[in-house]
C-alpha cells in the first residue's frame, strides 16, 4: 500500500484552538442589532382539534413585535422524503390539529426572552380533545383514533424485502426460534440545544444561521415552506454542538425565525431550552421486533423472517428511512440464504422519532445479535464460533440490495475474542461477572435519493493559489465529528501539501458548491472525500502539465506531489514548489485562477450504500445480584472501517459511541405517562457521566474499501449498535437473566432473577 | 427559560435577614446556595417575590467543633467545605462522606448542608446520616431563637417545622458515642453523583461485648420524609449482630417506608432496596465500629 | 429594581446594573459578550456553563449575577489571556483529541483547572469524579481524562 504523509496520522482537529479558547461561535452566541427573541407555544394535549386561537392579548403586550399561528403561514407541508410527497406530513405550525404534547401551535418574537415567554401565556387556544394512542399495538388496532387523515390505519409507510424461500427454509430447518424484542426511545442529548437566527436583507432574502447537520435540506425545505425560491435562502452552519441525527430536518423554529424576520424586518433568534429538547425533541425509534430464524444442525443460518413495528410518534420525520434501514440491517452481518422483512411505520401521539446515530441499526441489531446469542446457547455452540460460521465476507451479495466490497468481520471477531480472553472468561468468571458479545455492520452513506436532490450527493470546489495555499469549499457539515479536519487531510495528502496550507469554507449554501446532503448516515468522509479527490485530481493534472512543460519531461514520467512540491518521480530536482506550479498554470491561462470542481453521486451501488463497515465488541460486566446494578468493567472492540484516515478521530468516535451505547443499554430512557415525557432534565435523563464509563481497548482491522477515498469507509456511527446486545449477553452470563426489552434496568434484572 | 422576576436582598446579620423575611411575608424565601431554590423558580414550582440571600452574613459559613459541644455547621457552610473540613472528617466521617457524595463539584461549591436539609427533599443525601447522629437545628425567627431535633424538623416533601420568618442558622451534631460508626448507602441508576432513588443511613454503637448498644436507622427517598426505622432498631438493640438478626431488622426497616413509583424507581424496587441497603449499612457500620476498641 | 454590581472577569472590571433574577451566565453571555461560557441546561446538570468564582468552579446558570458582586470570575476566555500561548489544559485538550463538537469544552476546562489547583497529581478515578458535573455526548470522556492527566504533567513541569 502507498505510504501516506498525513493520512493515518493523529492529526489534532483544526478547529481545536477555537473551541479550546471559547472563540468558536455556536448559533446562540450570535447577536445582531435589533434582534428579537422567539419562543414557541406548544400543545399541552396529545391529540386535539384546534377550535380557536386568540393572540390579541399577546400581541398587545408591550415589547412583543410579532405573534403568528398556523393560519398566518403559507400552510405548506414539509418532510425530508421529497421524492414521495405523500410522506410530507408536517406543517411548520399546527394547522387545525395537534398530534403530540409539544406540537408547535404559535410563535412569538419580542424584544427580550422574558417578554416573549410572558406573551406565550397570553395566547388563548381552545382545543377539542381527541382520543389518543401511545403505543403501536393500540395505534394499529381496529377503531383506533386516526392521527393523519391520509393514513387511516395509522401506518404511514411500509417496506418489504424478500428473497429466497423463507417458509420452506424455516420449515426444513433443524433448529428454529422466534423471539420478540422491544426497544425504547432515547435522546440524542447533544449538548448544544437547537438554535436558529434569521435575518432578511434589503432584497427580502433570508440568511439563517442554524444549528444543523444538513444546510442544504434546510435551504430547500425552508424555501418551500416560505413559498420562496431556493436561492433566496442562505443557510450558514456555524459551529454545531453535536447532532447525532437530531438536527437533520427543517425545524419549526427555523421556519418561524425566517418567517418572523421577514414580517418584522428584524433578525429573530430562537434557542430551545433543554426541557423542550427532552420533552418534545426527536428521539430514537422505539420498535417492536419479531424475529424468527432457522439453523442447520451445524449452526448454519438458513433463513430469517423479520417483522418490525416502528413507533414513529406523531409525524414521519425520518421514519421512512429508519423503516427502510432496519430491514437492511436485519439482513447484515451473516449470510441469510432466505430473508423476509416487513417493516411498518406507525403513527402514535408522542413526540416524533427521527434519525439518530445508527439509524435503525441499534434496534434491529439488538434483536439480531441477541437472537444469535440465544441460538448459540441452545445449539451448544460458542457465540463467537457461531458468528464466524455465518459471517459475511468480501464479495458477498445481498440479493437486490448490495454487494459487500470490503469486509473485515471475521478478523474482527477473532481479534476481539483474543483481546478479551473470551474463551477462558466464558468458561469461568467470578460469581456475578459475565461476558458477552455483540456485532455491527453499518453503511457509509445512503444511495437512495429520497430527498430528490437535483444536484450531486456531494460536491467540492478547490482553488489553488500561487502562494502555495489551497482553498477547499464544500457544503459538508462538521457538527463536531471532525469532518473539516479529515477532509483537509484528504486534500493535503492528495496534493502533497501540509495541513496549514489548506483553507476551508464549509456548510454555507451561498458560498459552497451545490450540493451536499449533509452529515448523517456516515456519508461525509466517503462522499465529500470522493468529490474532493476528483477536484484535486483535476488540479493535479494541470500542475503536472506545467511541470512537464517547464522541464521538458519525457511523457513516460510520473509526476509526484509531495512535501509542497510537484516533480518528476525519481528526479526530485526536476520540479518546482506547488505555488510556483500554480503560478505557471495561471500564467499559461492568462491570469485565470486555478479552480476545479469535483462531485460524487453513488451510482450502480444497489439500494443501500456504497460501502459497509463491520465490527465486534465484547463487554464484561459485574452485576450486584441484590440491587440489580450493572457495572460494565471493560469493553473490547475490533472494527473494520477501511483505511484509518485519522486514528485519534476514529478512537474518539468509538469512545463516544460506547457512551451512547451504554446509556441505551442500561440507563437512558424516557419515562412516559401516556404522551407526556416526565423526565425532562439531565438529572433524570440519565446519560452516562465520566465515572460511569468503563475502560476500553480497541483495534482497527484495516481493509481497503475500493469505493472509499483512499480506501476509507464509515467509522463511529455503526459502533453504537453492538454495545447493548453485548451487555445484555454479559448480564445473562452473569445472572442467567435474558433481557429482550431495553433498557436493562436493575428492576428488570431483579424481577428476571426472581428477587423482586 | 429565563428565571422569573423577584427582588433580592443580601442582609449582613441574621436579625436583618429575619426582618426582611418578615416584611416579605409569604412571598419571601431564604436562599443559601440556591442550587435547589433557583432550579425550582426556573421550573415555576415556586414563585417568590423576594429572596433573602444568606451568604453575606458573617459567621454563618463557619464549621466549628469542640469535644463538649460537638459539631456546628453554619447555614452557609458549603457542601465542599464540610466534606473537606478536618474535624468533620475526623470525628464525623459519615457527615463528610455524605456531603462529598452530594451532587457534583460545582453544586458542592455553591450548595450547603443546611440548604439540603431545609429543602426537605425526601431524598436529601445529607439527612439520613445527620438524623442517625441525632443532629439538631438552630433556628432564629421573629420570636427569637429556638432549637429542635432534626427528626422533628421534617414534615413532608419540601415542608419543615419552620414558622414564617424563621431561618435555620446552623445544624449541630453531638459527639458520637464511643465504639460507634455511621454508614450511608444510596442507590441510583448512574454509578455516582446522582439524586438517589433509595438511601439508608445508620448510626451504630457497640457495647464492650460487641452487642448492639445503640442504633438509629433512617431511610431516605422512600416516604414523604426520611423515616426512622424504629422497629428495626428495636430488633437489634441489646442483641448480637448476626446475619439473621440483621436481616430480620432490615425487613422491619422496609416496613417503615411508604415508597411510591416515580421517574427514578418503582415502589416495589424501593421497598426491596430499603432492606438490602439496611443490611449493608448496618454491616458496614459494624465493621468500622468493631475496629474501635474500648 | 436593578442592582449595581461590579464584576471582575478575567482581570477586567465591569460596573453593571442588573436585574436581581438574572444569572451570571446570562450576564456573561449577553451583557459582556463573553460567549465562550456555554448554556446547556440551566439547571446545574450539564456543566457547560462552569466558571471559576473566587477560585472555585461553579455553575454560572445557577449563580445570580448579584451574588457574584465584587467577586473574581474566570471564564474560558481568561485561561490564556495573552491570546498567544495557550493554557496547558487547553493545549492538552487539543493535542489529545479531547475536543469534538467543543460545546462541553469550556466547562470541562474550567472544571479541570479547579481539580488541578486542588490536586496537582490526580489519579484517573479522581479526574472522573471531578468531571462528573460535566456532561459530554461526543467523546465518551476517555480523551478528556487523558488530556487532564497530560495537563497535570505539563503544569508540573512548567513549575519546576
Ligand atoms: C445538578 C444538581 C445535583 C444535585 N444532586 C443532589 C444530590 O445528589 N443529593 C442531594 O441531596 N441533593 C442534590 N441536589 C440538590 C441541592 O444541590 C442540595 O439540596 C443542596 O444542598 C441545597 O443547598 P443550597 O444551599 O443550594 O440550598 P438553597 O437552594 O439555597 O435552599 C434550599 C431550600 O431551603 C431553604 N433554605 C436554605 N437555607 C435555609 C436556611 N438557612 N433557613 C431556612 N430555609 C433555608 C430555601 O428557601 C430553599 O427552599 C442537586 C442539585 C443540583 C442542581
Ligand atoms: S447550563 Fe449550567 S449546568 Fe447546564
Ligand atoms: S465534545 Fe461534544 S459534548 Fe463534549
Amino acid at each position: 500500500m502507498e505510504k501516506h504523509a498525513i493520512i493515518g496520522k493523529d492529526i489534532p482537529r483544526t478547529d481545536g484552538r477555537a473551541k479550546a479558547t471559547g472563540a468558536a461561535m455556536y448559533t446562540d452566541d450570535f447577536k445582531l442589532p435589533g434582534m428579537l427573541h422567539g419562543k414557541l407555544l406548544r400543545s399541552p394535549l396529545p391529540h386535539a382539534r384546534i377550535v380557536h386561537i386568540d393572540v390579541s392579548k399577546a400581541r398587545a403586550l408591550p415589547g412583543v413585535k410579532c405573534v403568528i399561528t398556523g393560519a398566518d403561514t403559507p400552510k405548506i407541508k414539509f418532510g425530508n422524503w421529497r421524492l414521495f410527497p405523500a410522506t410530507q406530513d408536517e406543517y411548520p405550525l399546527a394547522v387545525d390539529k395537534v398530534r403530540f404534547i409539544g406540537d408547535e401551535v404559535a410563535a412569538v418574537a419580542a424584544i427580550d426572552r422574558d417578554i416573549a415567554e410572558e406573551a406565550l401565556e397570553l395566547i388563548e387556544v381552545e382545543y377539542e380533545e381527541l382520543p389518543a394512542v401511545f403505543d403501536v399495538d393500540a395505534a394499529i388496532a381496529e377503531g383506533a383514533p386516526v392521527i393523519h387523515e391520509q393514513s387511516p390505519g395509522n401506518i404511514s409507510i411500509d417496506r418489504k424485502i424478500n428473497y429466497g424461500d423463507v417458509d420452506k427454509a424455516l420449515a426444513e430447518a433443524y433448529y428454529v426460534r422466534e423471539d420478540t424484542f422491544t426497544v425504547h426511545a432515547v435522546s440524542h442529548a447533544y449538548l448544544e440545544p437547537c438554535s436558529s437566527l434569521a435575518q432578511v436583507d434589503l432584497d427580502g432574502r433570508i440568511t439563517i444561521w442554524t444549528s444543523t447537520q444538513t444546510p442544504y435540506i434546510v435551504q430547500c425545505l425552508l424555501a418551500a415552506t416560505l413559498g420562496m425560491r431556493e436561492n433566496d435562502v442562505r443557510v450558514i452552519k456555524p459551529y454545531v454542538g453535536g447532532g447525532f441525527g437530531g438536527k437533520m430536518e427543517l425545524r419549526t423554529w427555523e421556519f418561524c425565525a425566517a418567517f418572523m424576520a421577514k414580517k418584522t424586518g428584524r433578525p429573530v433568534k430562537f434557542t430551545l431550552t433543554r426541557e423542550e429538547e427532552l420533552a418534545y425533541g426527536r428521539r430514537r425509534h422505539p420498535m417492536k421486533i419479531r424475529s424468527k430464524v432457522g439453523f442447520t444442525k451445524d449452526g448454519i443460518l438458513v433463513g430469517k423472517d423479520l417483522k418490525i413495528l416502528l413507533d414513529g410518534g406523531a409525524y414521519n420525520s425520518m421514519g421512512p428511512t429508519a423503516t427502510f434501514l432496519c430491514g437492511n440491517f436485519g439482513a447484515m452481518l451473516y449470510r441469510y440464504p432466505s430473508y423476509r422483512f416487513l417493516g411498518e411505520h406507525v403513527y402514535t401521539n408522542k413526540p416524533p422519532a427521527g434519525a439518530m446515530r445508527g439509524f435503525g441499526a441499534p434496534q434491529s441489531l439488538f434483536a439480531a445479535e441477541s437472537q444469535m446469542n440465544l441460538a448459540a446457547e441452545e445449539l451448544g455452540i460458542d457465540p463467537i464460533e457461531l458468528r464466524i460460521k455465518n459471517a459475511m465476507v468480501t464479495g458477498d451479495r445481498i440479493p437486490g440490495v448490495a454487494t459487500i466490497s470490503s469486509c473485515g468481520f471475521i478478523e474482527s471477531l477473532k481479534e476481539v475474542a483474543k483481546m478479551s480472553g473470551w474463551k477462558s472468561k466464558r468458561r469461568r468468571l467470578k460469581d456475578g461477572r459475565g461476558i458477552g458479545v455483540g456485532c455491527y455492520s453499518f453503511i457509509s452513506g445512503g444511495v437512495f435519493n429520497w430527498f430528490n436532490t437535483q444536484y450531486p450527493f456531494s460536491a467540492a470546489e478547490i482553488r489553488a493559489y500561487a502562494d502555495g495555499t489551497v482553498h477547499l469549499l464544500t457544503m459538508a457539515s462538521d457538527i463536531g465529528q471532525g469532518s473539516d479536519t479529515v477532509l483537509k487531510q484528504i486534500l493535503a495528502e492528495e496534493l502533497g501539501l501540509k495541513m496549514e496550507d489548506i483553507r476551508i469554507t464549509s456548510a454555507d449554501t451561498a458560498m459552497t458548491p451545490q450540493a451536499d446532503l449533509g452529515s448523517w448516515g456516515s456519508r461525509v468522509t466517503l462522499m465529500a472525500g470522493n468529490s474532493i479527490l476528483k477536484a484535486a485530481r483535476k488540479i493535479k493534472k494541470q500542475l503536472a502539465g506545467a511541470v512537464s512543460a517547464k522541464f521538458n519531461l519525457n511523457v513516460i514520467f510520473d509526476i509526484k506531489f509531495a512535501d509542497g512540491r510537484v516533480f518528476a518521480a525519481g528526479k526530485p530536482d526536476r520540479g518546482m514548489s506547488f505555488g510556483e506550479a500554480v503560478a505557471f498554470v495561471q500564467k499559461a491561462n492568462r491570469g485565470e485562477p486555478l479552480v476545479a470542481r469535483g462531485s460524487y453521486t453513488p451510482r450502480g451501488k444497489g439500494l443501500v450504500t456504497p460501502a459497509f463497515s463491520f465490527g465486534a465488541q465484547v463487554a464484561e460486566v459485574e452485576v450486584d445480584k441484590e440491587t440489580g446494578l450493572v457495572k460494565v468493567k471493560k469493553m473490547w472492540t475490533a472494527h473494520d472501517c477501511g483505511t484509518v484516515l485519522n486514528p485519534m478521530a476514529v478512537e474518539g468516535q468509538l469512545d463516544g459511541s460506547i457512551q451512547m451505547g451504554l446509556g441505551y443499554a442500561l440507563s437512558e430512557q424516557f419515562v412516559m405517562d401516556g404522551g407526556k415525557t416526565l423526565n425532562t432534565t439531565f438529572l433524570d435523563y440519565k446519560m452516562p457521566h465520566a465515572p460511569d464509563m468503563p475502560p476500553g481497548e480497541s483495534v482497527c482491522i484495516e481493509t481497503y474499501e475500493p469505493e472509499g477515498p483512499m480506501g476509507a469507509k464509515e467509522a463511529g456511527e455503526g459502533l453504537v449498535s453492538p454495545t447493548a446486545p453485548a451487555i445484555a449477553e454479559a448480564v445473562w452470563h452473569a445472572t442467567g437473566f435474558r433481557c429482550k426489552d431495553l433498557p436493562i434496568t436493575p428492576e428488570k434484572i431483579l424481577r428476571g432473577t426472581g428477587k423482586l | 427559560m429565563p428565571i422569573p422576576r423577584f427582588d433580592y436582598f443580601a442582609p449582613r446579620t441574621v436579625d436583618e435577614a429575619v426582618n426582611l423575611l418578615a416584611q416579605a411575608g409569604p412571598d419571601g424565601r431564604v436562599m443559601a446556595g440556591g442550587t435547589d431554590l433557583l432550579v425550582k423558580i426556573r421550573f415555576r414550582v415556586i414563585h417568590p417575590a423576594a429572596i433573602v440571600g444568606l451568604k453575606k452574613i458573617e459567621g454563618l459559613e463557619r464549621i466549628s467543633f469542640s469535644r463538649n459541644k460537638g459539631l456546628t455547621i453554619g447555614a452557609t457552610a458549603l457542601l465542599a467545605d464540610v466534606a473537606a473540613s478536618s474535624p468533620v472528617r475526623r470525628y464525623y466521617p459519615g457527615v463528610a462522606q455524605a456531603a462529598d457524595q452530594t451532587a457534583n463539584v460545582q453544586v458542592r461549591n455553591m450548595g450547603t448542608v443546611v440548604g439540603n436539609l431545609c429543602n426537605a427533599s425526601p431524598s436529601a443525601d445529607n439527612a439520613p446520616t445527620l438524623l442517625a447522629l441525632g443532629a439538631r437545628v438552630r433556628i432564629t425567627g421573629p420570636g427569637g431563637q429556638r432549637s429542635m431535633s432534626l427528626e422533628d424538623f421534617f414534615r413532608g416533601p419540601g415542608m419543615t417545622a419552620l414558622e414564617p420568618g424563621e431561618i435555620v442558622t446552623a445544624v449541630t451534631v453531638p459527639l458520637p458515642p464511643p465504639r460507634s460508626a455511621t454508614a450511608y448507602l444510596s442507590l441510583s441508576a448512574r454509578a455516582k453523583l446522582d439524586c438517589s432513588a433509595v438511601g439508608v443511613g445508620v448510626m451504630l454503637a457497640l457495647d464492650d461485648r460487641d452487642r448492639c448498644k445503640d442504633l438509629r436507622i433512617f431511610v431516605g427517598a422512600c416516604a414523604p420524609i426520611p423515616v426512622r426505622a424504629g422497629g428495626a432498631e428495636q430488633v437489634l438493640i441489646g442483641e448480637k449482630l448476626t446475619d439473621s438478626t440483621v436481616e430480620q431488622a432490615a425487613l422491619e426497616a422496609a416496613k417503615a417506608t411508604q415508597p411510591i413509583d416515580d421517574v427514578r424507581a418503582s415502589a416495589d424496587y424501593r421497598y426491596k432496596m430499603a432492606t438490602v441497603l439496611t443490611i449493608r449499612a448496618i454491616m458496614d457500620a459494624r465493621k468500622r465500629a468493631l475496629r474501635k476498641k474500648n | 429594581m436593578k442592582h449595581s454590581i461590579t464584576l471582575n472577569v478575567n482581570g477586567d472590571t465591569y460596573n453593571l446594573a442588573v436585574d436581581p433574577w438574572r444569572t451570571l451566565n446570562e450576564v456573561l453571555r449577553e451583557d459582556l459578550n463573553l460567549t465562550g461560557t456555554k448554556f446547556g441546561c440551566g439547571s446545574g446538570d450539564c456543566g457547560a456553563c462552569t466558571v471559576m468564582l473566587d477560585g472555585r468552579a461553579v455553575s454560572s446558570c445557577l449563580t445570580l449575577a448579584v451574588e457574584a458582586d465584587g467577586k473574581e470570575i474566570l471564564t474560558v476566555e481568561g485561561l490564556a489571556p495573552s491570546g498567544e500561548k495557550l493554557h496547558p489544559i487547553q493545549e492538552a485538550f487539543i493535542e489529545k483529541g479531547a475536543i469534538q463538537c467543543g460545546f462541553c469544552t469550556p466547562g470541562m476546562e474550567i472544571a479541570a483547572l479547579d481539580l488541578l489547583r486542588r490536586n496537582p497529581g490526580p489519579k484517573e478515578d479522581q479526574i472522573r469524579e471531578a468531571l462528573a458535573g460535566n456532561l459530554c455526548r461526543c467523546t465518551g470522556y476517555a480523551k478528556i481524562v487523558e488530556a487532564v492527566q497530560d495537563a497535570a504533567d505539563k503544569m508540573k513541569s512548567n513549575q519546576s
